[in-house]
This record gives C-alpha cells, sequence and structure tokens, in this order.
C-alpha cells in the first residue's frame, strides 16, 4: 500500500513462470502423515461455538497419540454467494491442520496475498479475549514467531527477547532492539557509533560514506517500487487532458533521476517496474521530455501563466528519497514551462487519506510492491475503486480485468501494453522513477540481508554480541498488523507473528512456514494449506485450523465480534479480496 | 526629563549655554549608546545586514530560485572561490551549491531581506497591539485591567514557539501565518511592560496637573503618559526582534513557515539538516547567518538598555 516501504527484486520471468506454476502443484513436499485428525472426524460433542484449546501441558503432541478427542468444531465462515462484493467464497477448517480457502474467481497471486504481514495467524482465544482490539493487542501481543515482545516503551524502542518454544529455527540473538529515528543522519550516526547494528533507508548521499567504512557494510534493495506525479482529473486546471500531456512533456524525469536519485535507480518507463514478468510495456515509452511542446500544449488550451499547487508529504520512502528536494526541482522545471507551482508539505496521514478520496489535485506519491506482479501496481491504482486520479478510466478497467483473468503471460502482456498505451494518452499520472535503496550493517554482523518485498528478519541476524539493535525511519503504529499496512509496523510484526507462507530471504519467492504444504485446484479457485503440527504460540497454545479461520474472519465477517482492528479498515483485506463480508 | 527642554523666554545666547550645559535626552542617550561597546558592534551588524538586504540585487550573483547548471558540477558542491585557489573554469560558488543547483550565497543573501523584515514587521505589529492593552489595561485599572492582563497571562502561560507552533496548525503553514503566530505570542511581553511603566507614570504630579486642568483621560494616556512610559518597550523591543526572527527561523526549519523555494534561513537550515556530516556547508552558512543576526539585535538591546537608564549617569 502507499505508506509501505517495501521493494520488488529484479525477479526474472523465469522467477515468476515458476512461481504461477507452483500455483497449480504443491510447491513443498506435502505433509509427510497428517496427525490422525483426519480420521477423528470431529464429532463435535455438544455445541462449542469456540473452539476450546486441550491446553495439555509440556505433553509433546506426538503424531502416534490420537490427539485427545478435541473439543473443537471446525469452524468454516461462508458467504452465502459471490454478489457481495469480495472475493472470498469460503474458509473452511477441513480438519484440525487442514484449512480450505474457495474463492469466488480464480487468483494465480493468492499464495503470494497470503504471505503478506496482515494476514499473520493469531491464536483463536486470545483473539476472543481481545475481541480483536489493536490497542489490548499490542499490549500482549500472542503469535508464534521467533521473538516476542518483551517491552515496547512508546516513543523510544521495543525490546524482543527470543522465544524458547519456537518450532524452527530459533533465534540466534536472545534479545532484539527495534529503535527509530526520523533523521537518515542521525541512523547513520547511531550505526557509525556502534550503538546500533543496522539502519533502514541509507540516505541517497551516504552511499559512499557506508562503503568508505570498513566498520560498515551496506546492502542495496533493488529497485521495484515506482514514483509518480499524479492528477486528479476532476479538479482543474487538470481536468484538461491537454493540461495534464503538457506537464508530462514538461518534466525531465532523466534529470530527476540522475541528478536526485541514489545509485540503482532508473527512469520509469512504464508504471509496472521492468523487472516483473509482464505489465511493464518498454515498447510504448512515456513521452519524451519536450518543453516547447509543453508550452504549445498549455497555450492551445489557454491556460498561461498557470498556478498550480503541489502536495507532498516529507515522507522518505525507497522510491522517494529526497522528497523536499525533487518537489523543488518539479517547481523549477514546470516554471520553465511557465507553470508557477506553489509547494505544500501535508502531514503524512491525512496526506494520504485525501489523496485516496480523490481531493489532492496534483501530488507526489509512490508505491512500493506487496508481490511481484502487475496486478499489484496497476489494479490498485487503475481499478474501478480508486478514486485518487478522479474518475476512472472504463477502458483501462476493462483492459485491467482482461490482463487478470488469465495466467498466460503473453495474452497478459497484450493487455497491459495496451493499458500503458492508454495511460500514456490519458496522463492520470507521470511515472518518474525506481528508486534504489540500501539498508547497512555492522559489517561484523552475520546473517544481515534485505529483503525486496517483506520485512527485515531479525532470528538471523547474528551480531557477535547478544543484542541485535535496529534503527528504522518510524516508530511501528500497534503491534496488530492485521489492521495496518505500514512498512515500519510490519518490521515489528514479523518478528512477532508468523504467516501461512512466507517469503524466502532475500527474494520476493515464497515458502511454506505455519503451512507445511499447500495446493490449490485447477483453476485456481481452491487453496489448501495443511499446517503444521506442534506450532505454539507465545501463550502456550497450539496452531490448528480453527486458528486460521478465526483469523481470518475476523478481517473478512464485518459482523464478527473480533472485526475490530485499530480503525477497522483492514486495508489488506480490502485491497487484495475486495468487500468485507456482512458489510453495512 | 521635561526641564531639559530651555525655557522659552530665554535670550539667544542664554539658549546656546544651556545646550552646552545640558542636552537633550535623545543626545544624551545616542552619546552614551555610541560609547557602548556592545551596542557598537551591534549596530555595525544591523547596518551590515541592513546594505545587504537593500542591495541584494546587486550583491547576490544569481537569483535565490536560479539553478546552477553546469557538466562537472554536483548538486551540493562545496564552496569554491577563486582568490583561495579553486579552478577558475568553474563558476565562483563563495557558500557552494545546495541540494537543488541554487547558488547557496546568492540565498543567503535574499534571506536577509526576509529576516529583517519578519523581524521588524513582527516587533511592531507586537508592540502596537501590546502597548495598547498595556496602556488600557494600566490607566483604566479595575475590571478591563483584571480581563486583559489575565488574557495576556493566559498567553504567557504556552512556551512561546509551542504557543506559535499551535497557532500555525491551526492557520495552516506559510510565511504570513508565521508572521501572525510570532507577533500573537509576543504581544503579552510588551502589554506587561507597557502596564507596569503606565502604573508608575501615572501617579506623578503632572499627571495629577493635567487632570485638574480638564483635560481628558483618553488626552492624558496618549500626550502625557504614554510618552513617557514608552522607554523600556524600546529596549524590549530591539531584545525582541532577535526572538522573533530566531522563532520565526524554527518554524520554517519544522516547515511550518516559509515555503520552498522562499530562500528563508530557518527553511534552508530544514531542508539540508541530513547533508550535516556530508555537505557541512549548507548547514554551516545559514546558521551563522541566523546566530549573527540574532546577536546583532541582542548586542544593540544590551547597550540601549544601559544608554537609557536613568539611573547611570553619563
Amino acid at each position: 500500500m502507499n505508506t509501505k516501504n517495501r521493494f520488488l527484486p529484479a525477479l526474472s520471468a523465469a522467477a515468476v513462470t515458476a512461481l504461477l506454476l507452483a500455483a497449480c502443484a504443491p510447491a513443498a513436499p506435502a505433509a509427510p502423515a497428517a496427525p490422525a485428525a483426519t480420521e477423528a472426524p470431529a464429532p463435535a460433542p455438544t455445541e462449542a461455538p469456540t473452539p476450546t484449546e486441550a491446553p495439555a501441558p509440556t505433553e509433546a503432541p506426538a503424531a502416534t497419540e490420537a490427539p485427545a478427542p478435541t473439543a473443537s468444531a471446525m469452524m468454516k465462515v461462508e458467504a452465502p454467494n459471490c454478489d457481495y462484493g469480495g472475493k472470498m467464497k469460503a474458509i473452511e477448517a477441513v480438519d484440525e491442520l487442514t484449512v480450505k480457502f474457495t474463492l469466488c474467481s480464480p487468483d494465480p497471486a493468492f499464495p503470494y496475498k497470503i504471505a503478506g504481514d496482515s494476514f499473520a495467524i493469531l491464536d483463536a482465544d486470545y483473539l476472543n479475549e481481545t475481541g480483536g482490539d489493536s490497542n489490548k493487542i499490542s499490549e500482549n501481543p500472542v503469535g508464534t514467531g521467533p521473538y516476542k515482545l518483551k517491552e515496547w516503551k512508546r516513543g523510544e524502542s521495543i525490546t524482543f527477547e527470543a522465544f524458547a518454544d519456537y518450532w524452527g529455527e530459533k533465534a540466534k540473538t536472545p534479545t532484539a532492539v527495534l529503535r527509530w529515528s526520523k533523521e537518515a543522519a542521525q541512523r547513520l550516526l547511531e550505526l557509525q557509533s556502534g550503538n546500533a547494528d543496522g539502519m533502514s533507508n541509507v540516505g541517497p548521499d551516504d552511499f559512499e560514506t557506508v562503503e568508505k567504512d570498513a566498520d560498515l557494510k551496506l546492502i542495496e534493495v533493488p529497485a521495484a517500487n515506482i514514483f509518480y506525479i499524479g492528477f486528479n482529473n476532476t479538479i482543474p486546471p487538470f481536468d484538461d487532458d491537454r493540461v495534464r500531456l503538457a506537464f508530462a512533456y514538461g518534466i525531465d524525469r532523466q534529470r530527476i533521476v540522475d541528478d536526485y536519485y541514489p545509485r540503482g535507480s532508473v527512469v520509469a518507463t512504464s508504471f509496472v517496474p521492468t523487472s516483473f514478468a509482464v505489465g511493464a510495456s518498454p515498447n510504448v515509452p512515456w513521452h519524451e521530455y519536450n518543453p516547447e511542446k509543453a508550452k504549445e500544449l498549455l497555450k492551445e488550451a489557454g491556460k498561461e501563466n498557470l498556478e498550480v499547487t503541489l502536495t507532498y508529504r516529507d515522507v522518505v520512502r525507497g522510491y522517494l528519497p529526497n522528497p523536499g528536494v525533487v518537489a523543488q526541482e518539479i517547481q523549477a522545471q514546470l516554471k520553465e514551462i511557465g507553470v508557477n507551482v506553489k509547494i505544500e508539505v501535508k502531514e503524512s496521514g491525512a496526506f494520504l487519506d485525501s489523496v485516496t478520496a480523490g481531493k489532492e489535485a496534483f501530488y507526489l506519491l509512490g508505491w512500493g510492491a506487496d508481490y511481484p506482479d502487475a496486478t499489484n501496481f496497476l489494479d490498485y491504482h487503475f481499478g474501478p475503486e480508486n478514486k485518487q486520479y478522479g474518475k476512472p478510466y472504463d477502458d483501462i478497467v476493462a483492459l485491467l480485468k482482461e490482463g487478470a483473468s488469465t495466467a498466460d503471460l503473453a495474452k497478459r502482456q497484450a493487455a497491459y501494453d495496451k493499458v500503458n498505451e492508454l495511460l500514456k494518452k490519458y496522463v492520470p499520472m507521470i511515472p518518474v522513477a525506481h528508486g534504489g535503496s540500501a539498508l547497512a550493517f555492522r559489517a561484523d554482523v552475520e546473517g544481515a540481508h534485505a529483503n525486496p518485498v517483506s520485512a527485515l528478519v531479525f532470528a538471523v541476524m547474528a551480531p557477535p554480541r547478544d543484542t541485535f539493535v535496529y534503527v528504522q525511519n518510524a516508530e511501528p503504529i500497534s503491534l496488530n498488523c492485521a489492521d495496518e499496512s505500514d512498512g515500519e509496523t510490519f518490521t515489528a510484526c514479523a518478528q512477532i507473528y508468523e504467516t501461512l507462507l512466507r517469503f524466502k530471504l532475500g527474494t520476493a519467492e515464497v515458502e511454506p512456514a505455519l503451512a507445511e504444504s499447500y495446493e490449490s485446484n485447477a483453476d485456481l479457485t481452491e487453496w489448501t494449506f495443511k499446517l503444521r503440527p506442534g506450532v505454539k504460540f507465545h501463550n502456550g497454545a497450539t496452531l490448528d485450523a480453527n486458528d486460521v479461520v478465526a483469523t481470518m474472519a475476523a478481517q473478512w465477517d464485518a459482523k464478527n465480534p473480533n472485526h475490530k482492528g485499530r480503525t477497522g479498515s483492514f486495508e489488506y483485506w480490502t485491497a487484495y479480496f475486495g468487500s468485507f463480508l456482512n458489510a453495512q | 526629563m521635561r526641564e531639559s527642554i530651555p525655557a522659552p523666554g530665554m535670550g539667544a545666547t542664554a539658549r546656546e549655554a544651556s545646550r552646552l550645559r545640558v542636552q537633550s535626552p535623545f543626545a544624551r542617550t545616542m552619546r552614551r549608546l555610541l560609547h557602548n561597546r556592545s551596542a557598537q558592534i551591534g549596530l555595525a551588524i544591523i547596518s551590515l545586514l541592513v546594505l545587504v538586504a537593500i542591495f541584494a540585487d546587486a550583491i547576490a550573483p544569481y537569483a535565490y530560485d536560479q539553478q546552477i547548471r553546469q557538466s562537472g558540477l554536483r548538486r551540493r558542491s562545496p564552496p569554491c572561490i577563486h582568490l583561495l585557489g579553486c579552478d577558475s573554469n568553474k563558476p565562483q560558488l563563495i557558500m557552494g551549491l545546495d541540494g537543488n543547483f541554487r547558488d547557496l550565497f546568492s540565498r543567503v543573501v535574499y534571506g536577509s531581506r526576509l529576516s529583517l523584515q519578519i523581524g521588524f514587521l513582527t516587533t511592531g505589529a507586537a508592540i502596537l497591539i501590546g502597548t495598547l492593552l498595556g496602556a488600557a489595561a494600566g490607566y483604566a485599572g479595575g475590571w478591563a485591567d483584571n480581563v486583559i492582563m489575565r488574557a495576556m497571562d493566559v498567553l504567557l502561560a504556552f512556551p512561546s514557539l509551542l504557543l506559535a507552533i499551535a497557532i500555525v496548525s491551526v492557520l495552516g503553514p506559510g510565511l504570513i501565518n508565521t508572521l501572525l503566530a510570532v507577533a500573537i505570542v509576543s504581544i503579552p511581553i510588551y502589554a506587561r511592560v507597557v502596564r507596569s511603566s503606565v502604573l508608575s507614570v501615572k501617579e506623578m504630579d503632572y499627571i495629577a496637573a493635567s487632570r485638574a486642568l480638564g483635560a481628558s483621560p483618553l488626552r492624558i494616556l496618549f500626550v502625557r503618559v504614554l510618552p513617557n512610559a514608552l522607554t523600556p518597550v524600546i529596549v524590549v523591543g530591539t531584545l525582541g526582534i532577535a526572538t522573533a526572527i530566531l522563532d520565526a527561523a524554527g518554524l520554517s526549519f519544522l516547515g511550518l513557515g516559509a515555503q520552498p523555494p522562499t530562500p528563508e534561513w530557518g527553511l534552508m537550515l530544514g531542508e539540508e539538516r541530513n547533508s550535516v556530516f556530508n555537505a557541512p556547508h549548507l548547514v554551516f552558512f545559514p546558521g551563522i547567518a541566523i546566530m549573527v543576526t540574532v546577536l546583532g539585535f541582542n548586542l544593540l538591546g544590551d547597550g540601549l538598555r544601559d544608554a537609557l537608564d536613568p539611573r547611570r549617569k553619563a
């Protein structure tokens, strides 16, 4: 989502093809022997509306023993039909360790979506206790991750301690500390002085400083994001197509990237990064810089000596590492074609809300990928629901639907080529750059890595000290990521919680996590996940299929008592799966 | 102080003699001021600043928003002065380039205009309003005094910069709103100063005499009381200009004041705060400019206070 700070790697076409194929077949060896749960068809003794976990202290769930007559009824949430506006049809706990998702339409990207940090699995009982309230969950978060929360000193730091009963490889460092500082210079100072072991978003001018320092190392994150200059086609003067086109001719994108972006950044030819299998169209390059033509167009439109206001938020992102100076550069460039630009900085949250509501006429914004597919870029921005560019373009909407309905790469690309032609014609935005960025670590930190689309994993970090300290740009908003969309918040959640599938370290490919294996039916509408047996939550409960259903239902079903979160918007759910069940 | 004015009936020679013997208060103050070391330095700095501000167009080699594009010239280039051995093929950049390829020296020069305007305008407005409120409160007394001064106390209860931030947040960022905010937060200072000197002046015998002669309260206040109560305001006002410049720079630093590409010193500092290690000149020069300006007004204010102090004989 807009607020995120994540990037995609240069994914080869092969990788994506493989992933799409993987969608049709089990990606990992199927669960060797799903515990006898399948044999015990859950008799459901009387009425057990909520799953009651048998605490069974210390008893390891030996696979041979029949799991003590589980009293838990297998949960199932189902939409009566597919007309409610969402994409999800049903979520069902088939047996104790099997969950099945049924979708209304095929979705080749489902494994990526479910690997997002927003879909981390919570214990069903714990969820009921807290009522899904982000405030309560943030006090005492319970997940299955390698770290559990020790202390959150608001405004200062979050301390994690290793979770002794973690199912996988235990955290390499007993204590991890997450801190934050808005200023890149201050983060670097902390790293140089040895107060921190790692930092996010190295300042664009500090790349060399870090590389020259023998005590530090730089890890570059590949550019798989987009920085664009957005317009709203309902607000004058941008309701005139010629004005938007004139701006497209009047902005020298090469100069912006050469002068203000760090190494590894490229000028955008299309909205979607070229590293993706489909979506970018190198054969449909963006308008060439041509200030004369821009002036002519403005003259033709009778809009000489135009006065406009450019809004942005002063937040550093991989796609826009220098918001202030880039805004002033655009101001200077537009002055050359006779447009006077007033710059207005807005508070980040207010700015995003205002853009989403379609109230900003001319603004700077960007997008970092959640998963390596064109739908994550194009469908969100140019779909029928998005108001940020004003009135949606019906022909683009139709083409996007065509592009997302098949797994045939050539057919998809043909549709996206047409989309890019239309984007070039209508200019709802000017794609400027795919920005490169980097993390920095102390040189002695083993396991230092950068993840293209997911949060950093603290558990593999092994500095020769018993504490790993990481400094990022901002404080997490809560520790319940179901209702968050902000990259800084995900950094904290990712240490505490886990998802069914996760992204492999340093890549944008998914691998099994809480699910040992998964498979789908031929038309990609039914996805079945086999859960890993014996996974413990931080509160001692054991993971079962009902936990997964309860977690998902809390987001999906607006009438669910746990559908609370922080604001109740569950942005990722609606972005990926459409409307809530029982909405209104 | 009225005793020093020569009586009208004196002959020309007598008047001459009297001028030699007794100086006018203005001349006496000026003489004291010019002999005060800190006031000398302060005056020199401020005169220099005023000259720079007036002749900014002639001094600055470039416009404040002009980008200097030349191959091999990177943004945030360090200063290049030909006299000091910088390659003469490169353009002369006394303070280097800023983050947007603009000449920092030109921006600092144009910035002096803004800072002086901010200082004089806000302080002038605050003195005008503060004096009227303080005089009314001190002269009228009673409930009017209570109402006005309690309102001033409320304003004073907030730290000035915090209150200014609150006001700007409500009005929206921008230079004009910053001026308003800084002016509003400095009103109570002047109101209190004026009120206390009005309180002491209105007990003087000549006020009683004026009243006995039938002068209206307004005439007494504006013609008899206020002119004699303004001395402390001059001192506080001079020091207040320094505070106003600093507050406005602080607001701009936070992004609430002047908006880009305005060459406001605080804004220039704030924009380049992350370059403090790799391009220190970008924060050094605007910072020095703010410091020197504030120092100038503070030194002058100190000197004025000494010169106007009635207890100190020449």
